[in-house]
């Protein structure tokens, strides 16, 4: 129960940094933070793909709205979640998941979370910008604008890691 | 029958997938190709309020450079004003000037919510159709163009601003050059590209580009930006001008929006021009 309402909480603070802070910063060379798809890669190892895609969705259409990018975000988002019990499948460690962790990089270590979610978070990124410029003479701005978010979400998300679950282990 | 439910069964994760991307893009092809629904955008009642609510908590970081702009504005303003002119030639007689007739009027407007690090940013402004805006009137600020409205909500209207993939705006070079077709690739807010200029035609640095005024969208000679490099399009004797845009999109907060008052009636007079002329 109160993990429910800790990952309520955190759908809720999510959704408040995207749209009122990440989405309003201008950082320049098409770079923008998007911070959605971190929600779904901390949720339990062994939550139901569709509940996750249902998830992704709502969380991503909710951003939309208040975005003006009309199904993009959760596009890219239910990508995601598709994605994310395949991705987990090929890394996982050798004696399973440890069904009291959860995907953190303080959790499962630095390694498998950083190659984890750069994985995942490339793919749906590259889905989002793929259909937001839909042009293939257009590739270059495609490439740029993936390469700069992807290092922008990067340092966002790493800072998060720090921030919000350090707390779990000393407990 | 039995195959058809061991199918569903078997890729039910896929065809659950598959189901939600169709949702999806059906409501981003909906948003780009239908414009009179509002629906999930920022120009609907509920998803405006909340952004005027947020607007107005970051506003206060603007002001200062707002009231610059708006003081500057005020003072050119001020020049034109007619109490302010010294009347050279008293009472001689007082004709009522039929030689002028307004054109254009402008309605003032915010900006509650903008992008300018995608690939098509839309502005929401804080007026809709109960001040009378309708859709494809023109935008612009006081330096510049800023957009063509897009949607029209109650309250609420989307701008589709000039950094978008399809704006194709008309432009004149300098202030009786030759007349080309306004651009933005995605890369840099700040720079625009003027296509369609014949490479005949010599064109030179800082020159400035302006609204041609053709469509009566926007009146003739609104700036846009000024000219800082041109280079030849491969295969066809055509400039390509690279443009510095006079407005800072990223900045942008308040702008007017363009009712043109002949515009229906140039419409009305496009739509009597027989298609087949026999």
């Amino acid at each position: 129960m109160r993990a429910i309402i800790t990952y309520i909480g955190l759908f809720g603070l999510f959704f408040c940094l995207q749209v009122f802070i990440f989405n309003k910063l201008e950082l320049g060379f098409g770079a923008q933070i998007f911070l959605l798809p971190l929600f779904l890669m901390i949720l339990p190892f062994e939550m139901n793909v569709f509940a996750l895609m249902g998830l992704g969705f709502g969380l991503g259409i909710s951003v939309d709205a208040l975005s003006n990018t009309y199904g993009l975000n959760a596009s890219a988002l239910v990508l995601f979640a598709y994605l994310r019990p395949i991705v987990f499948e090929s890394f996982r460690p050798r004696e399973g998941y440890d069904p009291l962790k959860i995907p953190t990089a303080n959790d499962m270590g630095w390694d498998w979370f950083l190659i984890v979610y750069g994985i995942l978070f490339t793919s749906s990124l590259l889905w989002y910008f793929i259909w937001e410029i839909f042009r293939f003479s257009e590739i270059l701005l495609v490439l740029r604008n993936l390469l700069t978010s992807i290092i922008a979400s990067g340092i966002a998300v790493s800072i998060s890691q720090f921030f919000f679950f350090n707390g779990r282990r000393k407990q | 029958m039995q195959n058809l439910f061991a199918f569903l069964r078997r890729f039910r994760v896929f065809i659950f997938f598959a189901t939600l991307q169709f949702i999806c893009l059906l409501l981003y092809i909906q948003f780009v190709t239908y414009p009179k629904s509002v629906f999930l955008s920022t120009a609907s009642g509920v998803n405006g309020r909340i952004q005027r609510w947020e607007g107005g908590l970051t506003d206060h970081f603007y002001l200062e450079e707002n009231n610059r702009k708006l003081r500057l504005e005020n003072s050119q303003l001020r020049k034109r004003i007619f109490s302010n002119f010294y009347k050279v030639e008293r009472k001689t007689i007082q004709v009522k000037d039929t030689t002028y007739e307004q054109e254009y009027s402008f309605i003032p407007a915010k900006i509650i919510h903008a992008s300018s690090a995608r690939r098509n940013n839309y502005f929401t402004i804080n007026i809709g159709a109960l001040q009378g805006i309708k859709k494809n009137m023109g935008v612009i600020s006081p330096n510049g163009v800023v957009g063509i409205v897009f949607k029209v909500g109650k309250h609420f209207s989307l701008v589709k601003s000039v950094l978008t993939q399809d704006i194709n705006l008309d432009v004149i070079v300098g202030k009786d050059g030759p007349q080309g077709i306004l651009k933005w690739d995605g890369f840099n807010p700040r720079v625009g590209f003027v296509t369609g200029v014949s490479s005949d035609f010599p064109v030179k640095k800082n020159t400035k580009v302006y609204t041609l005024g053709a469509s009566k969208i926007f009146p003739k000679g609104i700036k846009i930006g000024k000219i800082i490099g041109k280079s030849r399009l491969e295969d066809q004797a055509l400039w390509k001008i690279e443009l510095l845009f006079s407005e800072d999109y990223r900045t942008l907060q308040s702008v007017y929006v363009i009712n043109s008052l002949l515009l229906k009636e140039l419409q009305d007079l496009q739509l009597e021009i027989p298609e087949e002329v026999e």
